[in-house]
């Protein structure tokens, strides 16, 4: 496995000079590309080294550093390895790539990330509405997004919820057990 | 004959004691809880004995069973469904995501009352309710079927500008090009 991360990297390396490389265990290779270079990058990862596969387009909400990050998550069935390529676009003008020509399935994905994150993919062809339907909000799956306030102002709460008490609390102070550190922060 | 007040009453309790030993339920599974329909209805506890079971359309059936949470795009379908079905017609809300919201209770795309947007005649609570207690909800149903209190479709149709108010309010373009209980 070590032999053919090593041959790889160094292939990608010699293909793409300023991809950055970060070191993981396992079957496990990750590269960080500039958003101008995906199509290029991925349809070469896909032509000459043998991932064949897009499993997923994941996507996170960098909002402390006003930037979006798409990881594309490739794989080879030949040598088992997988590949992810991390790339991120400005927050406040969401443009993006479109990949679907090279994989049919990644429309899907880019559909779901245009709804649920608002990144736009302006070569794109797909119909409008996906999961949302009548949604006149900011995306949902942004960080900025309220969601109590949402519900709030959009559904009818029954009263009854006011003296929810929290769990972990509860037991802990039924039982005399002590809530260990890493877990006080999950309470509410 | 007919026309006089006792006929009417006397006609009309035949009608709901019939009614309420023949129950069809729509099989039309919302949401987490339709799995527990299946048990229900087959052998294990075979709910035909007591009157209950399946249709396949809207139009032959007379119970429709919210299973569940129910999410904006469900909301329109089963607005649809229920406007569908004919007269006498009920709908019996399950678990407890439709009484308050349950565990999906400040989600964005789940709605919390369900008797805002249909007129509910029974609920079950619990999440999720067991066999027993989905016939014990039936079998409520089949009485206040018999006692003619199960008048769902008769305020929904009172209160229709209430209702679709509510609806248009997490639906804006889609109830607006619906027609009005004509679909």
């Amino acid at each position: 496995m070590k032999e053919i991360k090593d041959k790889m990297i160094a292939q990608i390396n010699a293909a793409f000079p300023e991809a950055v490389n970060k070191a993981y265990d396992g079957n496990r290779l990750d590269f960080t590309v500039h958003k101008d270079a995906i199509p290029g990058f991925l349809s070469h990862m896909k032509d000459q080294l043998g991932f064949r596969h897009l499993s997923h387009i994941a996507y996170v909400d960098w909002i402390e550093e006003n930037e979006f990050e798409l990881v594309y998550l490739l794989w080879s069935p030949t040598d088992k390895v997988k590949l992810f390529v991390h790339t991120r676009i400005d927050r406040e003008n969401p443009v993006m790539h479109n990949i679907d020509m090279i994989w049919r399935q990644a429309n899907t994905y880019q559909r779901e990330i245009k709804e649920m994150l608002g990144i736009d993919f302006p070569d794109m062809v797909a119909p409008d509405e996906f999961i949302l339907e009548d949604w006149d909000d900011i995306p949902p799956f942004r960080r900025d997004f309220d969601t109590l306030e949402y519900v709030n102002r959009t559904f009818w709460h029954r009263p009854g919820r006011e003296d929810a008490q929290d769990v972990r609390e509860t037991i802990s102070k039924r039982s005399g057990e002590e809530i260990p550190d890493f877990a006080k922060k999950y309470s509410r | 004959m007919y026309n006089d007040k006792n006929s009417k009453k006397i006609v009309e309790t035949i009608q709901n004691w019939a009614r309420s030993h023949s129950v069809w339920v729509l099989a039309y599974g919302t949401g987490c809880g339709a799995i527990e329909i299946a048990p229900t209805m087959t052998s294990r506890y075979d709910a035909e004995r007591l009157g209950f079971r399946g249709a396949a359309t809207p139009r032959q059936a007379d119970v429709m069973l919210i299973t569940g949470y129910l999410t904006v795009k469900t909301v329109k379908r089963v607005v649809r469904v229920y406007e569908q079905m004919q007269s006498p017609k009920y709908v019996v809300g399950f678990g407890s995501c439709t009484i308050n919201g349950g565990m999906y209770y400040d989600s964005y795309n789940t709605i919390n009352l369900l008797d805002r947007y249909l007129p509910v005649d029974v609920y079950i609570n619990g999440c999720m309710p067991r066999p027993e207690a989905v016939i014990a909800g039936l079998a409520k149903l089949q009485q206040i079927i018999r006692e003619g209190k199960a008048n769902g479709a008769e305020k929904y149709l009172e209160n229709l500008e209430w209702y679709k108010e509510n609806q248009r309010k997490i639906a804006p373009n889609w109830i607006a090009k619906a027609p009005d209980l004509n679909w």
